[in-house]
């Protein structure tokens, strides 16, 4: 096998690999997703646990019920996975890949919990890029940024 | 960004944190900037703030990972849900919406962090529908009720003594 997509936490402690494109990648409104990335929604893209590899450190689990676990960074707390123990398939969740933009989703499912508001995303304002009104805020945080670049490192942190 | 009056309570999964603010300001907000993506795994963050002074710690204490020099997020560390982005210079916390008891409540009225925007974003509200969970064939009505009678989830709402 050989890696395709490269992804991991916010603070780098935990990097993994995939050895596949994720297939039936989708949505997930229910509220335990909701809850699990405190957002309206999860997106999960799954692949063969045969492909995923954890390069580096150690992922903690949250047993959500008997029957799912939830992955996480417990340096940082990045949600990285939602899986069922008993199945062939692992769900990583897409921003925690290198590149987002690789995984669309192709579905939608836990619709019973979809936040009214979701409909209405597309029409709410806003297209400025990040502190685009405050240069000075954005280059304090860019030149303190603690965030794991989206590629894999030698050894992180870098000195 | 105006402040108003409103009982607000929210939480991590596992109910080892829990959060109450009596006052919220009208910012909810979409980002979708890349470490916004990565504290929260997901294509952007949707956060709400309520003032600093206006906030209660009800149970436990958020575990914090410093993005940046004077940005810390706030999460959970026995099941990592993300609970906050706080600038700690600033007035406010800004919650996760999904955090929150009722996020329903908080639509969001502004995207920020939009160099990072998935190309697919326009994608989603006409997402093809899957049904609810548990819906579909027996297998997914068997995972649902083994799911449903063995949640670890805290529910929605404060509770006296948890788990």
């Amino acid at each position: 096998m050989s890696t395709l997509l490269t992804g991991g936490c916010q603070c780098g402690a935990v990097r993994y690999a995939l050895d596949q494109q994720p297939f039936n990648v989708h949505v997930c409104h229910c509220r335990m997703c909701q809850k699990a990335v405190g957002g309206p929604f999860a997106v999960i893209c799954p692949v063969l646990k045969s492909a995923f590899r954890v390069t580096r450190g150690t992922i903690s689990y949250f047993h959500s019920s008997d029957i799912a676990r939830r992955g996480f960074c417990a340096a940082c707390g990045t949600p990285l996975l939602f899986d069922y123990p008993h199945v062939e398939d692992i769900g990583v969740l897409v921003g925690t890949l290198d590149e987002p933009d690789r995984a669309p989703p192709e579905n939608q499912y836990g619709n019973e919990s979809r936040v009214a508001w979701f409909s209405g995303l597309l029409d709410v304002p806003g297209e400025r890029p990040t502190y685009a009104d405050n240069p000075d805020m954005l280059h304090r945080i860019s030149s303190t940024n603690h965030q794991h670049p989206d590629h894999d490192t030698a050894t992180w942190p870098q000195k | 960004m105006e402040r108003y009056a409103m009982e607000v309570s929210g939480g991590c999964q596992c109910g080892a944190v829990r959060y109450h603010a009596t006052e919220m300001f009208d910012n909810a907000h979409v980002c979708h900037c890349r470490m916004c993506q990565k504290a929260v795994g997901n294509i952007f963050i949707t956060l709400v703030a309520a003032p600093r002074e206006a906030i209660t710690w009800t149970r436990g204490t958020p575990t914090r990972f410093r993005s940046s020099e004077h940005v810390d997020r706030g999460f959970c560390s026995a099941c990592g849900t993300p609970l906050f982005y706080e600038d700690v210079t600033g007035n406010r916390v800004n919650f996760t919406i999904g955090s929150l008891d009722h996020p329903e409540l908080f639509p969001p009225h502004v995207n920020d962090g939009n160099e990072s925007r998935v190309p697919w974003y326009d994608s989603l509200p006409t997402l093809p529908h899957g049904g609810t969970t548990g819906s579909g064939d027996d297998d997914n009505a068997a995972w649902a009720t083994a799911i449903r009678a063995s949640n670890n989830q805290h529910p929605d709402h404060d509770t006296e003594t948890w788990p």
